[in-house]
């Protein structure tokens, strides 16, 4: 099992009594890329700003690199890069100048800067001041400034916000090579599903400032997969059948729901049903796709 | 550590007029000593005919205090507001410094910045001097260069102050209006008692004992700057 990076137990952040983040237990191991998934508002920027010792918890422990957040601060953060929503820069002064300030804080040699530039294909717009610049090149200076102090975890919030689809699409693909070049590990919260999916290996979904999932994107694909809805004339009977042939199922609105299968196991109980004298009505594939399932867990409380 | 930060906040104030306004003070203060001796050259040489430098400085020092009080705020403003403008904070305070750095580089880099405006009082009002055809008598070096500093070291707590306001919210009214007030009002120093730290830039020139209130001011400075650290060590960023 790899390094766990990131580990929180019981975090919480009131604001005059109001809880913006209860009992939040993030796990993320090195060199995934984890996604941090939720609605706005429903605290993930919190959670970062909390990750990054900006804001202090009202209770909880946060543990990076297995040593505690609050004693260890400065340590930490020197192998941490951050991007917390959008993009902070100094507009007056040139792309150069704002890695440069940023760089005499960190000590890495000069050289470097021209290296997360062209990470961030920013080379030969070094010059221009930064207010000129836009949304999208704001949005990846901030990840080239992040990436200036060789962090071992970088964590980005919401990075494509704002961004057009190609600037979107650019800013994918540059977290999705990260951990592979360099072994960074990645947090990346959003609020579109579509986004995380597409980059995160794992995923947490988190809801009025609770976790309400945490596992792989795979699995969570599999949970979204979908099931199987059969309407025989005889319900109960053909659930026995159902059960006997180990195919699990339960019994809804008079129908036969039945996880997913293969094919060849989804003829044979049709066979067998029929054989035992079932009428079988309909047989029903429902897909739920990964953004209902989303909706589902997200939309919990309400529906 | 804070060298690191200080050498950063060096590069940050280019561009954001603190330059412009660390000259305009001195210039603008000798500007109007130029015009006051100019129009009445013969009327104020005869007045201080036995002490014309001590003329010259009793007349700029008037305007000394409140120069400071409204440059340190502005500048205080405008180096909080390099970091408000497109929150900043935030990037930088998760950077592997501590707050504590973070909060004296700013203090110094605003200490300097209105250093460099006293050295240039002192320059200016030399040449001021030298420009009326004042030559004729030694030139006092110790008045000259304590026309800015002793105001200075004794305005310090006030200085100290609107810093941590400026840097404490991002909204600056609070701070530029609490510091154009104490300005105004300092130019009524002489109605208030010595106790109060608003006169002491003034009396810092002008009392029997000037060292006592300079001092005075540098103390207080010190005992404001902590609680200022502190808080800004320990609070929430946005």
């Amino acid at each position: 099992m790899k390094d766990t990076v990131i580990e929180t137990r019981a975090l919480l952040k009131e604001y005059r009594g109001r809880a913006a983040v209860k009992e939040l237990n993030l796990n993320i191991r090195q060199g995934e890329i984890y996604g941090f998934l939720g609605p706005n508002g429903a605290g993930k920027t919190t959670t970062i700003r909390m990750l990054l010792g900006l804001i202090k918890p009202t209770s909880g422990s946060i543990e990076i690199f297995g040593r505690e957040l609050r004693r260890n601060k400065l340590q930490i953060l020197r192998k941490v890069g951050s991007l917390v929503e959008s993009p902070s820069y100094y507009g007056h002064l040139s792309a150069l100048d704002n890695l440069e300030a940023i760089r005499r804080i960190l000590d890495v040699p000069k050289p470097r800067i021209a290296e997360v530039l062209d990470i961030v294909s920013l080379t030969g717009e070094e010059k221009r001041p930064v207010k000129g610049f836009s949304l999208g090149m704001k949005q990846r200076l901030g990840i080239a400034a992040a990436l200036l102090g060789s962090p071992e975890l970088l964590i980005l919030d919401e990075p494509t916000n704002g961004l057009d689809p190609s600037g979107i699409q650019e800013i994918r693909s540059l977290i999705k090579r990260l951990p592979e070049e360099q072994g960074i590990t990645v947090l990346v919260s959003s609020h579109l599903l579509s986004e995380i999916e597409q980059m995160a290996g794992t995923v947490g979904i988190i809801r009025e400032g609770q976790m309400v999932y945490q596992d792989t994107i795979a699995h969570l694909q599999e949970q979204a997969a979908g099931n199987l809805s059969l309407a025989v004339s005889e319900p109960e009977a053909a659930l026995v059948t159902a059960l006997r042939r180990g195919c699990g199922g339960e019994l809804q609105e008079g129908r036969l729901i039945l996880p997913r299968m293969s094919d060849a196991r989804v003829s044979l109980l049709v066979k067998e049903l029929v054989e035992d004298g079932h009428a079988v009505y309909r047989v029903e594939e429902h897909r739920q796709s990964l953004e209902e399932f989303f909706l589902q867990v997200v939309g919990g409380g309400q529906s | 550590m804070m060298w690191r930060a200080l050498s950063a906040d060096w590069l940050k104030i280019r561009g954001k007029g603190l330059w412009f306004l660390v000259f305009l003070g001195p210039v603008g203060l000798i500007a109007m000593q130029g015009v006051n001796f100019g129009l009445r050259y013969d009327y104020l040489r005869n007045q201080y005919q036995a002490d014309l430098w001590g003329g010259l400085l009793r007349n700029v020092s008037d305007f000394v205090p409140v120069a400071l009080y409204l440059g340190g705020t502005l500048v205080c403003s405008l180096i909080a507001n390099i970091e408000h403008q497109t929150s900043s904070w935030k990037q930088l305070l998760a950077l592997p410094v501590s707050r504590t750095a973070v909060f004296m580089s700013k203090l110094l880099i605003c200490l300097l910045l209105l250093v460099v405006s006293c050295l240039l009082l002192s320059a200016g009002t030399v040449f001021l001097g030298l420009l009326l055809g004042f030559s004729t008598q030694p030139i006092p070096y110790a008045d000259v260069l304590r026309i800015g500093f002793a105001s200075y070291a004794a305005a310090m707590p006030v200085i100290v102050l609107q810093l941590w306001l400026s840097l404490s919210s991002r909204n600056q009214t609070l701070p530029v209006s609490l510091g154009m007030t104490l300005s105004l009002l300092s130019l009524f120093s002489v109605f208030l008692s010595e106790w109060i730290p608003l006169s002491w830039p003034s009396l810092a020139w002008n009392a029997e004992n000037p060292w006592l209130f300079s001092g005075a001011g540098l103390l207080l400075g010190v005992i404001v700057l902590l609680p200022g650290a502190l808080h800004f060590a320990r609070k929430d960023v946005a």
